[in-house]
């Protein structure tokens, strides 16, 4: 699904240059829970940001579904991934002043979706995450887990085929965050290709890979450990 | 000394956080200094020729006197009302039997010529009665001033009096001008006193440079034999109530001299409907209003205009305050954490007021003495838009007293206004979580708080763009009125023979003399003269009685009168419609002859062709009907752009009682800028005594005619656009501080798949809603308030489509770029800059 090669990306600050991602190459197939690990400032989150095609001051191939990303104009690559890439933050990042239905329609009114297909849609994924009592509150009316579980709603219902999460269960207490992980299998299980960011290996047992990263580069690409305690919070 | 120590602290604070914010602080200030130094400057003209009273010992004790009720006879005005104008025998009846006087002047005004060391020139003149400077209470600079003794018997006391500025002017303040002679229209004058330099004439807006007594009419107003004519109206009187007498009561108490005054008039009227007796004798009272501003056709002319100004003005300051308040909101989004210290560590609310007070009042009183130095050329500019010629009014553009409480008093106030917006925003600080938090942002009411601020700029600046607008329009209609005759390659100049010495006997040949040098020219396609100048605010009129027309009881039978030489028409291209133009060979010998205009010969004789060979006399009554009319013109515009057309005779001025001036028209083949230095020098050539006045092509003159509508439309423009200015700056604050503010909401967004374009729009919206509230509610106050410039506008509408149209779009137009900005910079948010936070 995804194959990045020789990706580098670094920043310039005055003269010095600095180095985040280093040679990275990547295959990512469509179905597989990956779990991207590491110490702080090691270059997961920027990992992420380039897989979710947030940062485009990347250097070398990255190719997804065949298609050459590292060719396309910022425009083309925003529309790949408006149509296939979803993603959950550790905030949440939630809009404050919009409900729980309105902030999960947000990335449809972004699409070129009828209004009462959108309706539909928002519906069928409040129903499905079983949030349909909520679906006029406001973010500071929920739970930190409903809030996630209100952002996780909206990464998905454009049903991308890459959902991409950054530190998901960060800012969750750990019953909330075991039903958070619970969640990402399930829709792992229902198709959809995961990429999570975590310190916890807990989590990461939940996926079926994981990637070390260190000082931007990829030291390690294995199987995760099995899980032999409860999901932790970071 | 407590208070002492923490107040110094404060302003040692404020001034420390208004160093550290420089940018800040220059917008402010010059926003202010722009707001106070306009409102400073309107407000020192409006002080001066409005509110100002008279530089005179007790000014509420003065009255103007003014009359009710029919009147007939002859007029010379020169502004305000008709009734504020009585004949020399009604002031003298009036002085010796009012009784609730304790003296009562009169006043004309008038130029004259003075002669000095072989020089002459025009000066202004004032012809007083002997008491003038004695019923104010004025004291001499040098010498003495007139007493009653000196205008008893007419053309018997040939004396003056010198304002100071032109005995500094002229006779370089020598004190022993006193008692020598100087030459006033020829004739020998002594010279009595100078005036004190406070005192400048009851007539508030002009400075008289010399005054003469009132029995010295004919000599100073040549060419007038009218002093004991008691229907002959032409000075005003001001008088001095006993103290401790209103003037209501003394209004009461004259009136029964008024009535006999009235009643000695009636008896020289001939035939007398009772009508017409009851309007003028039953039906007319004497009004004695407030006299301690003077009289003042100036200030007629030019209040309303003056009071529009000072409302745009005001609007201007308002926007000016609005505008710091919201510079002053940001600021407190930054200071959110400092505030929340202060109260940690137990300052109360007053300390914090009394904080931000301080900051305000020093950007308010730096902002109002920038003002200060911005307000005299802009108080400049518009004396001088007020002027006949420099110099001709008594005003001074430099800040007095008066005029620096005005200003720093409303500096004080604007300052206490724009601290009010952030006082407000800290009066109930929520300290924990601003601690906690080290937020560096206000809670959205800040932002709400600076909506509406920009909301009503941009509906300020709506309401002088359509003020502007209405004012562009009506300069632009009477620019194309279509005057009846053609204003280009047209010179004119006035001639004022009696001035420069001449008996009127000698003027006609003068006038003959002066066609033909000037139509000896080269370039000169012909040249023609009139007594009463085309387009300069000027009437001259009697009522007259047309043979075969039984005209009804009270009938207006008034004419607009002109003398005129030969080829008037035909010089000023107005365009016969029957008969013939004025010849050379209608002379004093021959039989009397008018061309009248299309207007009198439509009333009189249903048709202009119908007209010609018919006769008229002048007067009414049983009077001689020996004016034969020869030809008849098509309607011209006379008194001015706005003034309607009046039935109008023209007469050979060879016919009648020579006039003492006339104003010489040029029709030029070339560009008559080209003609003037040539008229001048051949007027000069001819006599050198002759002072050309008024030498100017017609089209400047049609513009300096609409000099007043000129300045308060120039005014207008500066304002709206100032206004403009200061709204745009304002919602680019706004717009910049809420995308900064929404920085993660718009990272968000983007993240989610949010386009460029909608990112933009979305900003643009909130500027399309906010612009979209203020037009509509600024466009129906526009609409109401612009009822009150009817009267100062010409061929527009109050509530002109165009003007609304433009206005609305041009604030669109304005606020959709002052948001591209922070719409572009929206645009270009970085989703990682977003998420970054994690």
């Amino acid at each position: 699904m995804i194959k990045l090669k020789d990706v580098e990306r670094s920043y310039k600050t005055g003269a010095v240059q600095t180095w985040v991602l280093r040679r990275v190459n990547l295959t990512i197939r469509e179905g597989e829970f990956i779990t991207i690990m590491g110490p702080s400032g090691a270059g997961k989150s920027t990992l992420l940001n380039v897989l979710a095609l947030l940062d485009d001051q990347w250097a070398g191939e990255y190719w997804f579904r065949d298609q050459p990303l590292h060719t396309m104009a910022r425009k083309q690559r925003a529309e790949v991934a408006k149509a296939n890439i979803g993603m959950v933050f550790q905030s949440y990042h939630l809009l404050d002043d919009l409900t729980v239905a309105e902030n999960i329609d947000l990335p449809l009114s972004y699409k070129n979706i009828s209004r009462s297909e959108r309706q539909a849609m928002v519906a069928d994924t409040l129903d499905r995450f079983q949030i349909v009592g909520k679906k006029d509150l406001y973010p500071s009316q929920l739970s930190g887990g409903q809030q996630q579980l209100v952002g996780i709603a909206r990464a998905v219902i454009h049903k991308p085929l890459l959902l991409l999460a950054d530190e998901p269960t960060g800012n969750l207490h750990s019953t909330q965050a075991r039903d958070i992980m619970e969640l990402f299998r399930s829709l792992n299980q229902q198709g959809a290709t995961i990429v999570q960011v975590t310190h916890s290996d807990a989590n990461a047992a939940y996926g079926d890979r994981v990637i070390e990263v260190r000082d931007g580069w990829v030291v390690k690409d294995t199987k995760p450990e099995p899980a032999t305690s409860q999901v932790i919070t970071q | 000394m407590r208070a002492m120590t923490a107040l110094l602290q404060d302003i040692r604070y404020a001034l420390r956080q208004l160093r550290n914010s420089p940018g800040f602080t220059i917008t402010a200030v010059l926003t202010l200094a722009l707001g106070i130094g306009a409102n400073t400057a309107i407000f020192t003209v409006l002080d001066q020729v409005l509110l100002r009273n008279l530089p005179v010992p007790h000014p509420d004790q003065l009255v103007m006197l003014r009359f009710t009720g029919l009147d007939d006879g002859s007029l010379h005005t020169h502004g305000g009302d008709n009734n504020d104008y009585f004949s020399f025998p009604m002031y003298r009846d009036l002085r010796d039997k009012g009784g609730v006087f304790t003296g009562l002047l009169a006043t004309d005004s008038t130029d004259v010529g003075v002669g000095w060391h072989n020089e002459t020139s025009f000066a202004p003149g004032e012809l007083v009665s002997g008491n003038y400077f004695d019923v104010l209470g004025i004291k001499p600079a040098i010498g003495r001033l007139f007493v009653a003794a000196d205008d008893v018997q007419p053309d018997a006391n040939p004396v003056v009096v010198l304002s100071f500025a032109y005995w500094q002017q002229r006779f370089g303040a020598d004190p022993s001008i006193v008692n020598q002679q100087v030459s006033i229209n020829g004739h020998p004058f002594t010279v009595l006193g100078v005036t004190p330099p406070a005192f400048h004439s009851v007539v508030m807006g002009t400075s008289p440079a010399v005054f003469a007594p009132m029995t010295m009419k004919a000599l100073i107003k040549p060419g007038t034999n009218d002093l004991l004519d008691r229907r002959s109206k032409w000075l005003n009187i001001i008088g001095r109530l006993r103290p401790g007498l209103g003037a209501m009561q003394a209004q009461a108490q004259i009136d029964t001299v008024w009535h006999g005054i009235r009643a000695e008039e009636l008896k020289d009227f001939h035939h007398v409907s009772p009508r017409f007796r009851e309007g003028f004798l039953d039906r007319s009272h004497l009004l004695l209003l407030d006299g301690g501003h003077g009289f003042s056709p100036l200030r007629d002319q030019v209040k309303i205009p003056l009071l529009i100004v000072m409302g745009m003005v005001l609007l201007v300051g308002l926007m000016a305050c609005a505008n710091v308040s919201s510079l002053l909101l940001v600021r407190a989004a930054g200071r959110v954490r400092e505030m929340s210290i202060r109260y940690a560590l137990g300052a109360g609310r007053a300390q914090v007021l009394r904080q931000l007070i301080t900051e305000g009042l020093l950007l308010g009183l730096t902002g109002g003495a920038l003002g200060v130095l911005l307000s005299p050329p802009i108080a400049s500019f518009l004396f001088r838009h007020m002027e006949d010629s420099p110099g001709s009014t008594p005003f001074s553009s430099h800040a007095d007293l008066r005029i620096l409480v005005f200003n720093f008093g409303t500096a004080i106030l604007v300052s206490l206004l724009f601290s009010l917006a952030p006082a407000f925003q800290f009066w109930r600080p929520d300290v924990v979580p601003a601690l906690k938090d080290q937020a560096s942002t206000l809670a959205s009411g800040s932002l709400r708080l600076r909506r509406l601020t920009v909301g009503v700029q941009i509906g300020l600046s709506i309401l002088l763009m359509v003020g502007a607008g209405l004012f562009v329009r009506t300069i632009l209609k009477l620019k194309n009125v279509d005057v009846g005759f053609s204003t280009d390659h047209l010179v004119a100049c006035s001639v004022r023979a009696t001035l420069a010495g001449y008996d009127l006997k000698q003027t006609p040949e003068l006038y003959r003399s002066i066609v033909a040098r000037l139509s000896a020219l080269p370039g000169v396609r012909s040249v023609a003269a009139t007594s009463d100048a085309e387009l300069a605010n000027n009437n001259t009129g009697y009522n007259i009685t047309v043979a075969g027309y039984q005209a009804r009881e009270g009938e207006d039978t008034d004419v607009e009168s002109e003398q005129v030489s030969p080829d008037y028409f035909k010089t000023m291209r107005m365009t016969l419609l029957a008969g013939r133009d004025i010849a050379d060979s209608d002379g004093p010998a021959t039989g009397k002859v008018a061309v009248v205009n299309e207007m009198m010969a439509r009333r009189y004789f249903g048709d202009p062709a119908r007209a010609v060979g018919r006769f008229y006399g002048n007067g009414g009554g049983n009077v001689p009907v020996d004016i034969q009319i020869v030809g008849v013109v098509r309607d011209a515009k006379h008194t001015g752009l706005r003034e309607g057309i009046l039935p109008t005779v023209f007469r050979p001025y060879t016919q009648q009682t020579p006039p003492g001036s006339m104003v010489f028209y040029v029709r030029t083949w070339q560009s008559p800028e080209d003609a003037l230095n040539g008229i001048r020098q051949a007027i000069r050539r001819l006599d050198s005594r002759i002072v050309v006045d008024s030498l100017r092509t017609m089209d400047d003159q049609v513009d300096e005619a609409l000099q007043t509508e000129r300045m308060v439309a120039l005014l207008a423009i500066s304002f709206s656009a100032l206004a403009t200015l200061l709204a745009a700056i304002g919602l680019y604050g706004v717009l910049a501080y809420s995308t900064a503010q929404r920085t993660r909401e718009i990272g968000i967004r983007v993240a989610l798949g949010a386009s460029r374009l909608s990112v933009i729009s979305m900003v643009l919206s909130e500027v399309t809603w906010l612009a979209g509230i203020s037009i509509a509610i600024a466009l129906p106050l526009a609409m109401a308030l612009t009822h009150f410039l009817k009267a100062q506008l010409f061929g527009v509408s109050t509530n002109d489509p165009l003007t609304m149209f433009v206005a609305t779009t041009l604030a669109a137009l304005v606020a959709m770029t002052a948001a591209l900005l922070p719409a572009a910079r929206a645009a270009k948010a970085d989703p990682m800059t977003a998420l970054r936070y994690e």
